[in-house]
């Protein structure tokens, strides 16, 4: 889990390109290991198109430097292009770290090794497994509710909802149908999931004991060592070359 | 209008390891005013089949047509709007702050005159056995569970649809809840003379409303008869996950034991009539 968190960390670090060749090597060899298929890692990355593109069309006119073509008083600069390529090349690291992450580990892992890793803030008397027990809880109730969304916007779609003409006012009108009824549903589930929890006997998350427990085995560690070289080998690429 | 369906096929989640085959070249053809009950056990393809009825979900091959016009593309906006679609548990999409903005929804969205919407509404909460001047003003989520069924019914057929298609209406109301809905949704479809298709695991149910009954198993359908022959259909019902009705359960046992009954008697004063025809005599 520490070597996750530490993977996550990465990008923010961003390195020049020359060591991110090393970063996408070994991010690549990462989703191998963790039979990831890379089709599926690379495909997420769809979903942070749009932002890239509009990202990249903003460095590329708004960076100042040797103009290489210019139209009027707009000009493609050398930098700009060379700046916008560096922000995409972030960008698409840290959306398919973060995936790799997602795709390898789940939900509950995740819950539980951030909770491993906040433990001392309980010390200061922050509800660190409440937060982890929530967290948990909110992540298994995403699909319930896409589907709950999914069944709702049917249903009034069937009674002839789905404003997609009109003002800005309209159009915001045209989602009330679709909200409130999935507030309504959210609410009648976290009530009913409460009654469950109390029905078996819930009193906070102390003293909680697990199923599966996480140990912090050998190759965790192996892990987490070569991940801060790998991280210490790109940041010093970064200073020397 | 009439619903003609071609050899469709659904699969939900293709190319994913969830893939599921929901429904596998279903051919079916619903005439106007039919009372049709689809029945199959959970996971059969029934939800699956309505919503394709409704245009709601993109074959994945075959096609649904709507007085001949494909039920899922932009041009069919005027034949999906003759059909309405009550999902189970329909006072889920309630979302309005008074039960007559809930009614009145639909119709709104027809681009009626007011006065026409106002008579549609009153017309709507009638039909489900609301009275306008006590509930109209109140907050539906106020109200028990099986006056929000009502209320999101009425909401439906404020439509006046021409189709109407109920996916388990009864779910969850209880037992007295239940006829009631029963035989109002029996009225409505005698009075505006509408296509009914009820989807239901309840066959007891079904038989108080249909007159035809399409089997579906594994995504496939199985029989497509009439509700007297299906029903009564013990084997075949059984293979599918289900089971005769009461009275055709009774009348079976009887038979077995040696009593010269007919066993196609779907409800219960049909069963007793025809018990006393053979042996009350005594």
């Amino acid at each position: 889990m520490g070597a996750a968190l530490l993977l996550m960390a990465l990008p923010f670090a961003a390195p020049s390109l020359v060591s991110s060749l090393l970063l996408v090597a070994f991010v690549i060899i990462g989703a191998l290991l963790a039979s990831v298929p890379l089709g599926a890692l690379l495909r997420t990355l769809r979903t942070v198109f749009w932002v890239g593109f509009i990202m990249f069309f903003f460095y590329l006119f708004t960076t100042p430097g040797e103009p290489l073509v210019a139209v009027g008083s707009v000009a493609v600069t050398w930098e700009g292009l060379l700046a916008g390529g560096t922000q995409i090349y972030r960008l698409c690291l840290l959306v398919v770290i973060t995936s790799l992450l997602t795709f390898a580990t789940s939900p509950t892992q995740l819950a539980h090794g951030l909770e491993a890793v906040l433990g001392p803030l309980a010390r200061l008397g922050l509800p660190v497994r409440e937060v982890a027990m929530v967290l948990t809880i909110a992540l298994r109730f995403v699909p319930t509710l896409f589907d709950e969304v999914d069944k709702i916007a049917k249903a009034q779609e069937s009674r002839g909802a789905g404003v997609r003409s009109g003002g800005p006012w309209r159009r915001m009108q045209g989602w009330v149908p679709l909200f409130v009824p999935i507030f309504v549903s959210a609410f009648r589930r976290a009530e009913a999931l409460a009654t469950a929890m109390e029905a078996r006997g819930f009193r906070g998350a102390h003293h909680r004991t697990r199923l599966y427990r996480l140990r912090l085995a050998r190759r965790d560690l192996w892990a987490t060592l070569i991940v801060l070289a790998v991280s210490l080998a790109a940041l010093g690429l970064d200073r020397f070359i | 209008m009439l619903i003609r369906i071609e050899n469709l096929a659904h699969t939900y989640a293709r190319g994913t390891p969830l893939v599921h085959d929901a429904l596998r070249g279903v051919s079916l053809e619903i005439a106007p005013g039919e009372r049709v009950g689809i029945v199959g056990r959970t996971g059969s393809g029934k939800s699956t089949l309505v919503q394709h009825l409704a245009g709601l979900l993109k074959p994945t091959s075959g096609r649904v047509l709507l007085d001949g016009v494909i039920a899922h593309t932009r041009s069919s906006a005027a034949q999906r709007r003759k059909l309405a679609l009550a999902f189970q548990y329909p006072e889920h999409q309630i979302f309005e702050h008074t039960v007559l903005r809930e009614v009145a929804f639909g119709p709104r969205h027809l681009g009626l005159r007011k006065d026409e919407i106002a008579g549609r509404v009153r017309w709507a909460l009638g039909m489900v056995g609301l009275d306008v001047e006590e509930m109209g003003e109140r907050v539906p989520f106020t109200l028990s569970g099986g006056e929000m069924r009502r209320v999101a019914l009425a909401s439906v057929l404020a439509m006046r649809p021409e189709v109407l298609i109920l996916d388990e209406p009864t779910a969850g109301l209880d037992p007295q809840g239940r006829r009631e809905l029963l035989a109002q949704v029996r009225r409505w479809q005698e009075e505006i003379g509408m296509t009914l298709v009820l989807v239901s695991h309840d066959l007891d149910e079904l038989a108080h409303v249909v007159e035809r009954v399409v089997l579906l198993n594994d995504g496939q359908v199985a029989i497509d008869g009439p509700a007297r022959q299906v029903l009564s259909d013990g084997p075949l019902l059984r293979a599918a996950g289900l089971d005769v009705p009461q009275p055709v359960a009774l009348l079976q046992m009887l038979r077995e034991a040696g009593w010269d009954v007919r066993t196609d008697r779907l409800l219960p004063e049909e069963a007793a009539e025809e018990i006393l025809r053979v042996g009350g005599r005594a």
